[in-house]
């Protein structure tokens, strides 16, 4: 694993250039953050701020959901006459980002052409609310990665305590496929090696153990807590791609706005469904839910389905039809009911 | 303003001859494992060392799903509302204050929120002093303290051994004179060490640029500054959500064939449609305009019009933000 | 006819045995033809079924057939043209991939498979209709009301 100060040198070098050579009029990348465990998102446009620009276990965040707001489409021919052409982006990508970068790709969403992507192999990021949970009831006021790739946190009592990194690494990443970007323009960092296909497949097959009503039961105990904020959608690249979305219609009204846990469910399974094939597994969705839920309950299953029955995995090629826009005249039809 | 005191090992005790009156919630942790308020009995020791819940307890006055009216074969009817009464114990000052704030919003209006006023009679706020603020809170900034009674109808605070308990409100002296068979009275040093701890509180929590904010928000609405600092919204709702004094709502009717319910939902000012008009128009079409006006309604119109920040410092905004964002920082910059 | 007891509480309709209510999403071309040969046929089938005639079965959204048990339905049941021969080509082909990805997903959730069922009828099998709809009916019959996906108005 390549030292992440090496890799925050090297990626401070290409955005400075990059911007500075004009390849690039804007580069997202990672800052530091006002509170511990965490980093923001950095809209850079001026060289000489590369210096800002952090890697470190706390660079969590899907930096491909700002990419369809910058190449969205002008609404009509009179604001097709002034908008301004679509600006070129300097992207920092994890493996997992970058799946989500080529799904988008693949969507027709953004241009490939208008994208230089900054790739870093990655060991996996902090998960913070492991951390804060480590530091049982202590407060961190500040954390820092040590030479083993493990947090040193400050705690509010002035001593430090070492988090192991395997202990806080975000889920997403425990079942993580590919930790080094497949597409990419430039790669800071020695590959990562990723897990295997049965790291997510026994979560799945375990839920699967149980009789359906226990599904039930433990999918409304999950979902009791949603107070249907949306963040789950908001953090989502691919869900950032569309630009009206479905359970915001209100003619028709597909479920209600409030907490029954019938509308709760609908909306989990519905954009649960609405990502199938489209969901790379970075986990943003769930780091972003601010009631800790296991938001990606439902779409493990429907990745491992995708791939089973189509052989397919979103954002691996951007040259591949995504898959519910495909089919084949051999696909599964064991559902069928015959009479 | 009766003052008292209760051992700690009697909290237990104290906690139970509510319940005899009416629901008790007290701080524990929910399935999540996330600190909140929750109904007793918990079935573990009560928390008195934490932070703060993650949901604030605006729930509990202005709940995320709220039946407005009942439906029936095409008539309506009004709800039936809960009797019992409920004693919250362990709110934060921020939060208490909080209630400062959502009362003007919904008790001074004309007419006041019917379903608002209910819960605010039947519920009782004990508020426990904090001793411990953490790096996200600026109370002391928007006009409260960490041993702040605003909103609370009576103010604890916990000492070596005991709870301090000072009644706020004719409710808090009547609640406290309910238990006066398990109170002890305090000791001047009790009063001291209550005080220390505040200080030593206040003392932890950094101040954050609020002074004359009205004029210099006001200066600086065409600042360049909103939009860099807005690039990162992701319009998730994660801050009005779990904001204790944000209070926006939406109405929908639920109905199927003449039978149904008219919800009251929370909103956010940061979602994207919040302001779109039937038109297709959008005033705030950007996350420039909708941040700008989050801090704007927060720290310009609602000293304008109410006289006080709709912000109470408790940070929950800056924790749980999956963009990092922090209105501190913000104003710092915007304020110049 | 019964209706499903989400609105009315009236002795008379608890009276009365509950009755299955499935709605049915047939395509115009194929499905929804073949449920008319089946009635001109005088071929019987179970009452229960609620018809909905859509264009294709690619027009389906999920979002329909959970409403449709949001709003009580105790079981749905989606009809489309044989794959190869769709009115508008692939527009079954296209579907087939979201039914099957869907009916996993619901049955992943805990619903039982037997209430969303995906099908194929062609114009010309109003017998084959028929026997499908007796099939679904006896299976939500034997399964009871929706109760998980119902919502209590």
């Amino acid at each position: 694993m390549t030292d992440s100060h090496e890799i925050e040198s090297r990626l401070r070098q290409a955005a400075e250039s990059l911007l500075r050579e004009k390849k690039v009029n804007l580069f997202i990348g990672y800052e530091k953050a006002s509170l511990p465990f965490r980093t923001a998102p950095l809209f850079l446009t001026a060289p000489k701020e590369a210096g800002r620009l952090v890697w470190n276990p706390f660079c969590t965040a899907n930096l491909a959901v700002y990419l369809p707001r910058l190449f969205k489409a002008p609404a009509d021919a009179r604001e097709a006459k002034t908008a301004p052409p679509p600006p070129k982006v300097g992207l920092v990508v994890k493996g997992c980002d970058a799946r989500s970068v080529v799904a988008l790709i693949q969507e027709r969403q953004v241009p490939r052409e208008n994208l230089v992507l900054v790739g870093i192999a990655c060991p996996g990021i902090v998960d913070r609310r492991k951390a804060e949970r480590a530091l049982g009831d202590h407060a961190a006021l500040g954390a820092g990665e040590d030479a083993k790739g493990n947090v040193r946190a400050v705690v509010d009592d002035g001593t430090e305590v070492t988090l192991h990194r395997e202990r806080i690494v975000a889920d997403a990443c425990l079942e993580c496929r590919a930790p080094t970007p497949l597409l990419h323009d430039v790669l800071i960092g020695a590959p990562v090696e990723g897990k295997q296909a049965d790291a997510a497949r026994r979560r799945v097959a375990e839920f699967e153990s149980k009789p359906l009503d226990a599904r039930w039961a433990r999918l409304q105990e999950t979902f009791s807590a949603c107070i249907r904020c949306n963040a789950c959608r908001q953090a989502c690249p691919l869900c950032a791609g569309c630009k009206t979305c479905l359970l915001d219609q209100t003619r028709p009204r597909w479920i209600g706005a409030g907490t029954d846990i019938s509308d709760v469910a609908t909306y989990h399974l519905l954009r649960a469904f609405h990502l199938a094939g489209r969901c790379t597994e970075c986990g943003a969705c769930a780091r972003a839910c601010p009631m800790g839920l296991d938001v990606r309950l439902l779409s493990r299953k429907m990745s491992q389905e995708v791939e089973d029955l189509y052989g397919y995995r979103p954002g691996e090629a951007a040259d591949a039809t995504p898959v519910l826009s495909a089919f084949s005249l051999d696909d599964s039809q064991d559902f069928i009911t015959e009479p | 303003m009766t003052e008292k005191k209760i051992p700690i090992a009697s909290l237990d005790k104290f906690l139970a001859r509510l319940a005899e009156r009416g629901t008790v919630y007290a701080p524990g942790k929910d399935a999540s494992g996330d600190l909140a308020l929750m109904a007793m009995p918990l079935g573990e020791p009560v928390l008195l060392d934490y932070g703060n819940f993650t949901l604030s307890p605006k729930a509990f006055f202005l709940p995320q799903t709220q039946t407005l009216l009942c439906f029936r074969d095409g008539k309506a009817q009004e709800p039936p509302l809960p009797e019992q009464a409920a004693f919250l114990f362990g709110v934060r000052p921020c939060d208490a204050a909080a209630l400062r704030a959502l009362d003007k919003v919904f008790l001074d209006s004309e007419p006041p929120d019917p379903y608002y006023a209910h819960s605010r009679a039947r519920t009782t706020v004990i508020a426990l002093a904090c001793t411990q603020p953490m790096p996200s809170c600026f109370c002391t900034s928007v006009g409260g303290g960490p041993g702040d009674a605003a909103g609370a109808d009576v103010l604890a605070m916990c000492l070596e051994a005991d709870l301090l308990m000072r009644a706020q409100t004719p409710k808090g002296e009547e609640l406290l004179a309910s238990v006066a068979d398990l109170l002890a009275e305090p000791t001047p040093q009790d009063a001291q060490a209550a005080e220390e701890r505040i200080r030593a509180a206040e003392d932890q929590i950094a101040p954050v640029w609020t002074a004359d904010s009205a004029q210099r928000l006001r200066d600086a609405y065409d600042s360049p500054l909103w939009a860099a600092a807005s690039q990162k919204c992701l319009g998730c709702g994660t801050c009005s959500f779990l904001c204790p004094t944000c209070h926006c709502f939406d109405i929908t009717d639920e109905l199927r064939n003449g039978t149904g319910r008219r919800v009251r939902t929370w909103d956010c000012c940061a979602y994207p449609l919040f302001t779109l008009h039937a038109s297709g128009h959008n005033p705030r079409p950007t996350p420039k305009e909708r941040w700008r006006q989050r801090l704007m309604h927060k720290f310009r119109y609602a000293l304008e019009n109410h006289d006080r920040f709709f912000c109470v410092g408790c940070g929950r905004c800056i924790r749980s933000c999956p963009a990092s964002m922090d209105l501190r920082t913000v104003l710092k910059e915007i304020g110049g | 006819m019964s209706q499903t007891q989400v609105s009315s509480t009236s002795d008379a309709a608890a009276a009365r045995a509950w009755e299955p209510t499935v709605v049915a999403f047939l395509c115009n071309w194929c499905s929804y033809a073949g449920a008319d040969l089946a009635g001109v046929s005088r071929i019987q089938y179970p009452h229960n079924i609620r018809i909905i005639r859509v264009p294709c079965s690619g027009r389906i959204n999920p979002a329909f057939l959970l409403r449709a048990l949001q709003n009580g339905a105790d079981g749905v049941l989606v009809s489309g043209c044989h794959p190869g021969d769709c009115h508008y080509i692939s527009g079954n082909l296209a579907a087939r991939r979201k039914f099957a990805l869907f009916k996993e997903l619901l049955q992943y959730a805990g619903i039982e498979p037997e209430r969303v069922q995906f099908t194929w009828v062609s114009a010309s099998e109003g017998g084959r209709f028929a026997a499908i709809v007796e099939k679904v009916v006896e299976q939500v019959r034997k399964l009871g009301p929706n109760k998980k996906l119902v919502k209590t108005l």
